[in-house]
């Protein structure tokens, strides 16, 4: 047990030392240095300890032999313990980081750094102002002087800039404090009380005050900190940009209890402003290290503003939020500057050479998701406890503010993390080897992220293992990760089995059930055509798994969080995975984009959702809850994003065509239901507890007319994927407009369209995969005639967009049935006409489909191509058993179906033996399907008769244009097979919503490029800016 | 003392004055003393009370009395650290000027705005 | 009822309904060769053809698709066919109405075609995916009109059971849809132009130019199950119509007449207008049919209609 004055003296004494130890040789200096700095951090932990789970009081450290308030005393605390502990860990990691550095360097710089790390300490201990402002000054010119530990004409004038500016702040400070102790006599913290502050007083505290806060660099009196940022050494930076910044945060918070509300609230304003400018202004930087800055300068802004207005919050939750941001910004800032350091490339779009290093990729992107705030880090939960809090007070304006920075710092940062993954560059240059230390750092920082996570989970929330599970997967499968890919294949199975069996028990209803067969089997059913990877594919499976058991957990998710967990597990797996295609740069950021957005919605709806009352799974839960209007809005939306809905459906064509092949076809046939099952869960609230304004109803209508556009669009496409992509997004159209129609048919309707879409969608995207593979194209009047050679996989072509286009006999036309049914029945007339259009404009793109790629002419390349591999035939026979048994004994649906909606409706249809009988009319799907046998029968058999006198002909056995044509290219009619539609339709293909959005991007990054220019880069305007700023917050808060 | 103190807060304001309005690097860390023994006069001020001594307890001041007869000694105390911290400063930042005169030979601050945006 | 005299009335009603709908071919050949200014062909024509082109003796194939192309397209001939009940009340034209309702019906329609469009996909003829994609165009335009009138005759009827909308209009013409609803019956009658691909919707096939549309490579025993269809379709898409919108029929005479007057007037508009380009045609029932058919609707639904 030793008093963690230790500290401050051993820091000091080792300083003065330094130089005396150095004449022994740096070894010895650099042992006293690493010594010290391992014990402030020793000494910690074992206060830590103390506090925390030994319930030691508070310890008071008196000094000079006299009680406070006639002595400066220090406090340590289990706060002050929590951010010294990772304050000094961070200190202790960037000193070894550094440690080449300080081998070379002047001893000066260990004394330096010494005295900064003690400021650090004395700063967040000290309860005295005064000496709080030495401390301040301390740590000030000890950082101003490490600024130039690695001296240039940049990091000389930055770090002039940086002293001129703080030492502006540091003369209001010191202002601050005497005028404090000239109207209440004390300079104590213990002892200095908000009421003694009257009229004359608020002038002190709002100097004390504002000095801290543009210490904290709030925008846009931040200037000279960016300048900092960007050219400082890597480790040094790590240090200012989040130990310095902690200590002061850490003032901030100790000075607050003293502050009047009015002043917090124009503070936290003022820190979410800087939050939001920050991150837009990042979106227009190209350079890595000041785009850190942007993103340090938003996460204090953040920091600051959490700490405002969470004050009412429970203790526990807002230890939550405050510590999550905080913790989670030490770790992934600090270790984003170090990889800066290790990387050594200043602009973003060349740290591509970072994939050369598989390990401190990893690493990369651990840190970046971790700053954007993604599960499991902690700033996931913090962001999630905060939006909470926001919502409870009702403070939307910052609620919105915090939302959409968050997006712009996530967009700049995936942006980052997107290019250096999979932007094209032809000269990847080798990457220098990372020190040892340096290495060291950044992967402690790494596994430290990953422990808060742990703790989080376990400790605060005390999930069940199934949440984590998503996780485990890819751990362990990383650590099989050098098994041949077919095992790693069949393993994955039998774990999805395994899961399967567990998770079977724990479904409380059909609808779940019914899900689970989607999510589940029919991920199984998927995951066989994965087994014909050759190369390793490392990672896939893991995140493949993660994708697959977060769809379960939603299934099972017990409270909003769960949920919103598992949705964010799925984001971040299909995003992982659609980045491996290989040109899917660009596709995966827009995903992720569009994802989070709605996941920000989805987050606000449920914080305005009301408390469950139930401990049953959240779908089933929902029904007793009274769901807001704006969160039913908020949901809807978000659930919609994922659909991929009329609008915000932009990122699905690419994500679906330049994923991996087989990958497009868990995203379509099974990640899109995940947004519908959202959004089914949005209705079962609804139907018991509807608002005034009829949701559902526009909802309806974005699903028609996403069927439509969806369907237009696809019939316009030259690539396959695309053309899939696009009759996905029409599809699902339809699902979600039938399950608006909140009517029990509509739910059968809906619910089967999911389910048939499903199996034929999968079928067509493993086909169009196996085509792929032997043609290595997926354009499609590249290819043509297919049919010779690649007969099974042309079946189940034939049978799928049967069952696509609703042409009876097969399951496709249950759902047109179904569709029209209930729409008429609802009343949605011209509905119904619109979706009739969809239907009629889907045998376009599914003609194109099956033509240009199997009917025609067969090019030369193409004359010896094999059938594709079994792995690929056997999922997709699967699927078509699956549509022709529902075709056969639609019952085999319909029963289930109509059992689950009746939970919700009394039925609407009945089932007399093998009719389906509904209000309208009645359909008998089996015998449907004999009479068409019995009809297709008749003129076979009679061409089978006259068969014996066919003469089969070779390809090009024709007349055309008055010759015999010998070019399959200029036969073969196949690209843009439609412009005559296109013609007919003259403007309105035009993509306007994809200019729309290319509009608010432009838009996003040019009001960034406008406001960064207040950053003249001159040290005099900056200072300008402070003193400019205080008046400003002077005026705003109406100090008199 | 209300004279001292609007001595005080007259140079805080040339002080920054200058340093908004200057150029020259050295004449921007001059501004910066002025500015900071402006605040060192505002502390000293504040802390001064009419007709009091100094609070140094000798003949002139009895023990006994000593708190009605001396001005307050602990902003004298404040200042003299004060005092040594902006010194220091000083010195950093004159440091940091002649660096960067060898650097780039020259002293307009207009010169280091290379970072910027 | 059992199954095979289901069969065997079936048989004879197809036979009927082809027989007819041929004739229906021969005489819509000889008007228009009238007026053309020529003679034309005996009313029988048609099945010469037919007889004609199964006796050739060889045929020439493209490959497996090619060969089932008009297989399908004569099943789903057959199959539309057999899920219209023909003549009201009648056992004998009954047919397999009790598979399913009009939507039914009006999917099974694709069946054909799309089968069609693979088979002549397959013949490797540049001209025959030209038509197709020409067809597709003008069908999911002429498509929507249509369904528009099929849903106002659903509010109307408030059924989509072809038996109970043809019971409805019993008793006096003035029950008919024509009277009690004519929007749907002009939109309808407007999609039917389209349907019957006459001038000035043409453009599909093309006729008497050179050569173009599906069945360009489609020779002797395929050609002739194709134009067996062509009549046989022709019939079942009249009695629909019919059934819809002109009162259906309680007897074989009353549906003969009717069809025969439904028909010529896609025949009469054919003789008389121009033919329309591609996207011309498109846009057509993109416009005034399609508001017509939205009037209907709303003229149904929402202003109280007939009730």
């Amino acid at each position: 047990m030793v008093s963690p004055i230790y500290i401050l003296v051993l820091s000091l004494a080792a300083g003065f030392m330094l130089s005396i130890f150095d004449k022994g040789g740096r070894r010895l200096s650099l042992t006293a240095f690493y010594g010290v700095l391992t014990f402030n951090l020793a000494v910690m932990v074992d206060w830590l300890y103390r506090l925390a789970f030994l319930h030691a009081p508070t310890l008071v450290i008196n000094t000079a032999g006299f009680k406070a308030p006639i002595s400066i005393n220090l406090e340590l605390g289990i706060t002050e313990a929590f951010v010294l502990l990772l304050t000094n860990l961070t200190g202790l990691l960037a000193a070894v980081y550094l440690f080449k550095k300080f081998k070379e360097s002047r001893v000066s710089s260990l004394i330096l750094y010494l005295l900064l790390i003690m400021g650090v300490n004395g700063l967040v201990m000290t309860q005295d102002l005064f000496n709080m402002f030495v401390f301040l000054e301390i740590l000030s010119i000890s950082t101003f002087a490490l600024t130039v530990l690695t001296k240039n004409s940049k990091t000389l004038s930055a770090g002039f800039k940086y002293m001129i500016a703080g030492g502006v702040a540091s003369t209001f400070f010191l202002l601050g404090v005497v005028f404090v102790y000239y109207f209440t006599g004390s300079l104590n913290l213990g002892f200095l009380r908000a009421g003694q502050f009257t009229d004359a007083g608020m002038i002190a505290l709002f100097m004390l005050a504002v000095s801290v806060f543009i210490e904290l660099k709030p925008f846009p009196a931040n200037g000279w900190a960016l300048d900092v940022y960007q050219s400082v050494d890597s480790g040094i930076v790590s240090v200012i940009a989040v130990v310095n910044s902690a200590a002061i945060g850490f003032v901030f918070y100790k000075i607050m209890p003293l502050l009047p509300g009015n002043f917090l609230t124009v503070f936290g304003i003022a820190g979410v402003i800087t939050f939001f400018f920050s991150n837009m202004m990042g979106l227009k930087q190209d350079n890595a290290k000041r785009l850190l800055g942007y993103s340090s300068i938003g996460q204090m802004g953040l920091l600051l503003a959490s700490l405002v207005f969470t004050a009412n919050s429970p203790a526990n939750i807002r230890y939550l939020i405050i510590g999550g941001l905080f913790i989670n910004h030490l770790i992934s800032k600090a270790g984003l500057f170090w990889l800066a350091g290790i990387v050594k490339e200043e602009k973003i779009k060349d740290w591509t050479i970072l994939r050369n290093n598989k390990p401190l990729l990893v690493l990369f992107g651990l840190f970046i998701f971790a700053l954007s705030g993604l599960p499991p880090f902690a700033g996931f939960w913090a962001k999630w406890e905060f939006v909470k809090v926001l919502v409870d007070a009702k403070m939307f304006f910052v609620l919105v503010s915090v939302l959409v920075g968050s997006l712009f710092e996530l967009i700049f940062l995936f942006r980052w993390f997107t290019n250096t993954v999979k932007e094209a560059n032809s000269e990847l240059e080798p990457m220098d080897p990372p020190g040892k230390g340096k290495a060291f750092s950044a992967i402690s920082f790494g596994l430290l992220a990953v422990i808060t996570s742990f703790g989080i989970m376990r400790f605060f929330y005390e999930f069940n293992w199934i949440q984590v599970l998503p996780i485990l997967a890819v751990l362990v499968i990383t650590l099989i990760d050098s098994l041949p890919s077919k095992v790693k294949g069949f393993l994955s199975l039998a774990a999805l089995a395994g899961y399967g069996y567990y998770i079977y028990p724990l479904l409380e209803s059909n609808l779940q059930l019914f899900f689970g067969v989607i999510f589940i089997v029919g991920s199984a059913v998927n995951l066989i055509s994965t087994l014909n990877r050759k190369e390793q594919s490392k990672g896939f499976y893991g995140f493949l798994l993660m994708m697959i058991f977060s769809f379960g957990n939603l299934l099972i998710a017990s409270t909003y969080l769960e949920f919103f967990l598992s949705w964010e597990f799925m984001t971040i797996s299909s995003f992982l995975l659609i980045l491996r295609g290989q040109k899917a740069q660009r596709a995966s950021l827009m995903y992720m984009i569009f994802s989070t957005a709605g996941a920000y919605l989805i987050m606000a709806g449920f914080s305005f959702a009301p408390a469950l009352t139930s401990s049953s799974a959240l779908i089933l839960a929902i029904e007793n809850v009274n769901l807001p209007l704006i969160s039913i809005i908020a949901l809807a939306i978000g659930f919609m994003i994922k659909s991929g809905s009329l609008g915000v459906h932009i990122w699905l064509p690419e994500a679906h065509a330049e994923a991996e092949s087989d990958v497009s076809s868990f995203i379509s046939a099974i990640l899109l239901k995940a947004g519908v099952f959202g959004l089914l869960m949005v209705a079962i609230s609804y139907i018991s507890h509807s608002p005034n304004f009829d949701v559902f109803y526009w909802i309806g209508w974005i699903g028609v007319l996403t069927a439509l556009v969806g369907a237009f669009m696809a019939s316009f496409q030259e690539d396959a994927k695309r053309l899939l992509a696009y009759s996905s997004m029409s599809q699902v159209g339809y699902v979600v407009a039938a399950l608006a129609l909140i009517t029990h048919l509509g739910w059968v309707t809906s619910l089967y369209l999911a389910f048939n879409h499903m199996m034929f969608k999968s079928a067509l995207f493993i086909a169009i995969a196996g085509i792929y593979y032997r043609t290595h194209t997926r354009t499609m009047y590249k290819m043509g005639g297919l049919i010779s050679r690649m007969p099974w996989t042309f079946m189940t072509v034939l049978m799928s967009i049967i069952a696509v286009s609703g042409v009876p006999p097969l399951s496709g036309f249950g759902g047109k049935w179904l569709t029209y049914t209930a729409f008429i029945t609802k009343g949605w007339y011209l509905q119904a006409g619109v979706l009739f259009f969809a239907s009629g404009i889907s045998f376009l793109y599914l003609y194109r489909l099956i033509h240009t790629i199997f009917l025609g002419q067969l090019k030369y390349e193409h004359q010896n191509i094999k059938e594709a591999p079994a792995w690929f035939i056997i999922p997709q026979y699967i699927f078509l058993g699956g549509i022709m048994a529902i075709s056969m004994f639609p019952n085999l649906i319909i029963e289930p179906l109509n059992s689950i909606a009746m939970r919700y409706f009394s039925s609407s249809i009945q089932i007399n033996g093998l009719t389906v009988i509904s209000d309208l009319g009645y359909w008998n799907g089996n015998l449907v399907m004999y009479v068409t046998m019995a009809v297709f029968a008749v003129p076979f058999i009679l061409l089978m008769l006259v068969k014996g006198r066919t003469q089969r002909v070779k390809q090009f056995n024709i007349v055309y244009a008055a010759e015999r044509p010998e070019s399959p290219q200029t036969t073969h009619v196949a690209h843009n097979m439609y412009a005559h539609y296109r013609k007919a339709l003259g403007r309105l293909t035009l993509p306007r919503i994809q200019t729309f959005w290319n509009g608010v991007a432009e838009w996003a990054h040019t009001f960034g490029g406008f406001f960064r220019r207040v950053y003249t880069g001159n040290g005099q305007t900056y200072v300008l800016h402070i003193i400019m700023y205080i008046v400003v917050i002077y005026i705003v808060m109406g100090v008199r | 003392m209300i004279s001292t103190l609007i001595l005080g807060i007259a140079l805080l304001i040339i002080g920054f004055y200058a340093m908004l309005t200057r150029k020259n690097l050295i004449k921007i860390v001059i501004g910066f003393s002025i500015a900071d023994t402006g605040t060192h006069i505002i502390i000293v001020s504040l802390g001064y009370l009419r007709g009091k001594t100094a609070p140094i307890i000798d003949g002139a001041v009895s023990m006994v009395n000593a708190v009605s007869e001396v001005v307050d000694p602990v902003p004298s105390a404040l200042v003299l650290t004060a005092i040594v911290i902006g010194l220091a400063v000083t010195a950093v930042m004159l440091s940091f000027i002649v660096e960067m005169y060898k650097k780039n030979k020259s002293l307009s601050i207009d010169d280091y705005q290379e970072l910027k945006w | 009822m059992s199954i095979w005299t289901q069969v065997l009335y079936a048989a004879i009603s197809v036979t009927v309904a082809t027989v007819y709908g041929l004739t229906l071919g021969g005489i819509v050949r000889k008007i228009y060769a009238r007026v053309h200014g020529r003679f034309g062909p005996p009313v029988w024509q048609p099945f010469l053809d037919i007889i004609q082109t199964s006796s050739r003796r060889v045929s020439v194939s493209h490959g497996n698709m090619f060969l089932l192309g008009p297989v399908f397209r004569l099943a789903g001939g057959l199959g539309t066919y057999l899920f219209i009940p023909v003549i009201f009340g009648s056992a004998l034209f009954g047919n397999f109405s009790m598979a399913g309702d009009l939507l039914l019906v009006m999917y099974f329609v694709f069946f054909g075609q799309l089968g069609m469009a693979l088979g002549a996909g397959q013949g490797g003829h540049p001209y025959s995916p030209l038509g197709i994609a020409r067809g597709l165009a003008q069908m999911s335009a002429f498509e929507v009109p249509f369904t528009l009138a099929v849903i106002a005759v659903a509010i109307q009827y408030n059924s989509l059971n072809i038996t109970s909308i043809v019971a409805a209009q019993q008793g006096s013409f003035l029950n008919w849809t024509l009277f009690t609803n004519p929007l749907a019956v002009i939109a309808a009658m407007i999609s039917m132009l389209g349907m019957n691909m006459h001038s000035p919707f043409s453009i599909v096939l093309a006729p008497q130019e050179i050569p173009i549309g599906p069945p360009i490579e489609m020779n002797s025993g395929f050609l002739s199950i194709l134009q067996t269809n062509r009549g046989l379709f022709a019939a079942a898409k009249l009695v629909l119509f019919m059934n819809l919108f002109f009162g259906g029929a309680t007897n074989l005479l009353e549906m003969i007449a009717k069809t025969f007057f439904i028909y010529m007037f896609s025949v009469f508009v054919g003789a008389a207008y121009p033919r329309f380009r591609p996207e011309q045609s498109f846009r057509f029932f993109l416009k005034w049919p399609t508001v017509v058919g939205v009037l209907s609707i709303i003229y149904i639904a929402y202003l109280g209609g007939v009730s």
